[in-house]
């Protein structure tokens, strides 16, 4: 795992001096050590970005070239890039196809609690019917498991500290009814 | 027709079971618009003036510029409401949240739909005449939904304001764009859902975005050119207010001011980024050239520790002067709100009886709170508040970590939904929610355009929800009536001359009730969710009942992507 970050990193460095000059293909080639060359993330806590919301993407680039999230890989691939260089990435990757990653829908009772815990705190009224999202929300159906629950779980202690109206709706949902979420969710 | 083909077949199978990339399609369309053409006549401000005696067109969002939600027409009364059946029923290419009022001019009927597209529709027939089908932006940053809730039409355009903070004006024939003027920069949470009110050549729009640390305001623009002519900022510069320590209703609410007077002397007035979103069209006095609105809720919604003061003009009545957007009035209900039970619901103005039993120009607005509040036109101030039409316990309880129940939850009482009234009666019919809640408090720093609760509302699961449909006096603030739903309501309510109220739920119901006594006289499933406010029109001597039946993203209800039109044989 480690192994291909640094591999990414070290295509970003030799890419990064020329990113004006490049293709739209030629700028997203280091996305793909680590978000997959075929849109399924390397590692399951890595998101899958193929055919997530364009307004999403362009958000989380524009927040780890700010610090406002933090990522030590993410960070310094993001500083390279201008809004315009960012709005373009964000545009590529959302229109490619959202990979099915082969996980199981949740059983019944779990994803009856996942359901009641979404409906009490909200969550369809921003990321939309079967949490497809929406422009800057991002698509939950179908993430990858451990990424979500990860991130869950980031939201809570706000390591993840660039939403905290999401750290806030995590930390007012219970840990279990969160982790019939992520299994919902997983397998949608 | 790809898209609607598939829309059936996810209906028939379960969409649950299909694939999300399908599903998404079917969701967020990506249809091109269809330029076509609709042969209508120009509608003047003379008729949009007295679109209060007009039965045969439907010209404004709540009907009139007095907003009262009375049609007219009395072809279809308590007798024969029974036989009302479907005209027509028209698809649109966008499955999500319905929240449209139809507009009816001259035969021809303007629709919208989540993400801000438009349809011209023949209102005889339901044919589609054209489609604007809006490029959105990638940048949209919006509560409770994609939600368009109408166009408006002066001369011969239609006047849309879109998701990504943009206000357009249409060729009302054909669809096509005559200019363009951003708003707002969606990516500091400004969007746009309310349909414009267009009067003596200004389209006046609010703003939504209290969620996400915005700072509020009403504007005028250019009808003909699309430029901005005058804004006024929801909240003032100073925004501290007198410390009020109870609401509108003398309750109280239970502030810390001292410790709010501290926080000031640190870090100054905060309303740079106080939210106070408008999220409903204002009502006109053509008589005093005034306009009449409601601010939405500080932001962030539940933390108060990083706002001191009243956080005006959150949660008021606002009163400017049409022609230059000066402040005439204003009238705050809940200062300092840490609820979010603020004041959505449109304006409406009419007579009303002043404490001395006189009759005044008066305006009267339905609150989250559940209390229909009458006010005095001239100077804002409140004559009245009616009888609590839904339940209130423990009010006003400050939210804590764990959550703290109270009564009624954060979406009211009455939500955006506008209310009818029957000035015959002196009725004024309200949709309401009952949804037990607990409110939680979290701190944190402004985000930068991101979601900023402040904390959380969370559905109390094991406690039963409900709704109501009530009729209240306005001159008493009695309960005259009451019907009791299964579920919160949301959407809107249409009174008619023919002793009529309509309204729907979200379980698909539409329904018409003697408006003396609430009596239920028809009833119709739509199979979707009826959430959004009916119209009534005339086309060929013939009196229609149009709604949309598209769900509701807020309260989930089932999303569906239907006009439906309703008359008599």
């Amino acid at each position: 795992m480690f192994g291909k970050l640094m591999i990414g990193g070290a295509a970003l460095l030799l890419f990064a001096a020329e990113v004006r000059a490049e293709t739209i293909e030629d700028k997203v080639q280091v996305c793909t050590g680590c978000h997959g060359e075929n849109g399924k993330p390397v590692d399951k806590t890595i998101p899958t970005i193929w055919g997530q919301q364009a307004g999403y993407l362009y958000i989380q680039l524009r927040d780890f070239k700010r610090g406002d999230r933090k990522s030590e890989i993410m960070q310094p691939i993001a500083t390279q890039f201008e809004r315009d260089d960012m709005l373009a990435i964000a545009e590529y990757f959302s229109q490619k196809p959202w990979p099915d990653l082969g996980q199981p829908h949740a059983p019944k009772d779990v994803a009856a609690k996942a359901v009641a815990a979404s409906a009490s705190v909200g969550c369809p009224a921003c990321h939309l019917d079967r949490f497809q999202g929406d422009g800057t929300v991002p698509r939950l159906a179908g993430m990858g498991r451990d990424y979500l629950a990860k991130t869950i779980a980031d939201f809570r202690t706000r390591a993840r500290g660039n939403n905290p109206g999401m750290s806030d709706l995590m930390l007012a949902t219970s840990p279990d009814d969160l982790a019939a979420l992520v299994e919902y969710l997983a397998g949608l | 027709m790809y898209v609607k083909g598939l829309a059936a077949f996810a209906a028939a199978v379960g969409v649950g079971l299909l694939s999300g990339a399908a599903i998404a399609q079917e969701v967020k369309q990506e249809k091109q618009s269809v330029l076509g053409n609709a042969n209508v006549s120009p509608v003047t401000q003379e008729q949009l003036n007295a679109a209060d005696k007009n039965a045969k067109d439907f010209l404004l969002t709540n009907g009139n510029y007095a907003q009262t939600r009375f049609y007219p027409g009395k072809q279809i009364g308590r007798d024969n409401v029974k036989n009302l059946h479907v005209a027509w029923i028209f698809q649109t290419d966008v499955k999500e949240s319905l929240e449209t009022s139809p507009i009816v001019v001259d035969g021809v009927m303007y629709v919208t739909t989540s993400f801000s597209h438009v349809y011209a529709l023949d209102a005889k027939t339901g044919q589609q005449l054209w489609h604007y089908a809006h490029k959105m932006g990638p940048i949209t940053v919006y509560c409770c939904g994609p939600n368009n809730r109408g166009v408006q039409v002066l001369g011969d355009r239609v006047y849309l304001a879109t998701l990504d903070s943009k206000l357009l004006a249409l060729n009302a024939k054909t669809g096509e764009v005559v200019w363009t003027t951003n708003i707002a920069d969606p990516e500091l949470g400004y969007s746009e859902t309310m349909a414009p009110t267009v009067v003596k050549d200004k389209v006046l729009i609010g703003t939504n975005g209290g969620e996400y640390g915005i700072r509020g305001f009403v504007r005028a623009y250019d009808a003909k050119t699309g430029k901005q002519l005058w804004n006024f900022n929801t909240i003032p510069e100073n925004s501290v207010g007198v410390w009020a320590t109870k609401d509108a209703t003398g309750r109280d609410m239970h502030r810390n001011i001292q410790a709010e007077k501290d926080m000031l002397g640190k870090i100054g007035d905060p309303y740079a980024k106080l939210g106070g979103g408008v999220w409903q069209n204002p009502s006109v006095d053509l008589a005093t050239n005034r306009i009449y609105f409601v601010v939405g809720n500080p932001s962030p919604d539940l933390d108060g520790s990083n706002r001191p003061g009243d956080n005006l003009y959150t949660n008021s009545l606002v009163s400017l002067d049409l022609d230059t957007g000066k402040y005439v009035c204003h009238f705050q209900y809940i200062a300092h709100d840490v609820w979010d039970l603020d004041a959505v619901s449109p304006t409406v103005l009419v007579d009303v009886k002043d404490k001395g039993g006189k009759s005044i120009p008066g305006v009267i607005h339905a609150g989250k709170t559940g209390h229909i509040y009458v006010h005095d036109r001239k100077d804002c101030s409140l004559i009245r508040f009616s009888e609590a039409m839904v339940p209130q316990e423990n009010m006003w309880v400050l939210p804590t970590k764990e959550g703290a129940r109270m009564l009624p939850g954060a979406n009211g009482g009455v939500e955006w939904s506008p209310i009818a009234t029957d000035p015959g009666q002196e009725l004024a019919y309200a949709i309401n929610l009952h949804q037990p809640m607990t409110y939680h408090v979290e701190s944190s720093a402004y985000p930068n355009g991101k979601l900023w609760l402040g904390g959380a509302f969370k559905v109390i699961p094991s406690e039963k929800q409900s709704g109501n449909i009530t009729a209240v006096n306005y001159n008493t603030g009695k309960i005259k009536w009451q019907v009791n739903t299964p579920e919160p309501m949301i959407g809107g309510i249409l009174a008619t001359a023919g002793g009529l109220v309509f309204t729907g739920e979200g379980n698909g119901k539409f329904a018409a009730y003697n408006s003396s006594n609430g009596k239920e006289l028809w009833s119709f499933r739509a199979g979707a969710g009826v959430n959004a406010p009916p119209s009534s029109y005339m086309v060929g001597g013939k009196q229609y009942v149009v709604v949309g039946a598209g769900g509701n993203t807020q309260l989930d209800y089932k999303r569906g992507n239907n006009i439906i039109a309703f008359t008599l044989d």
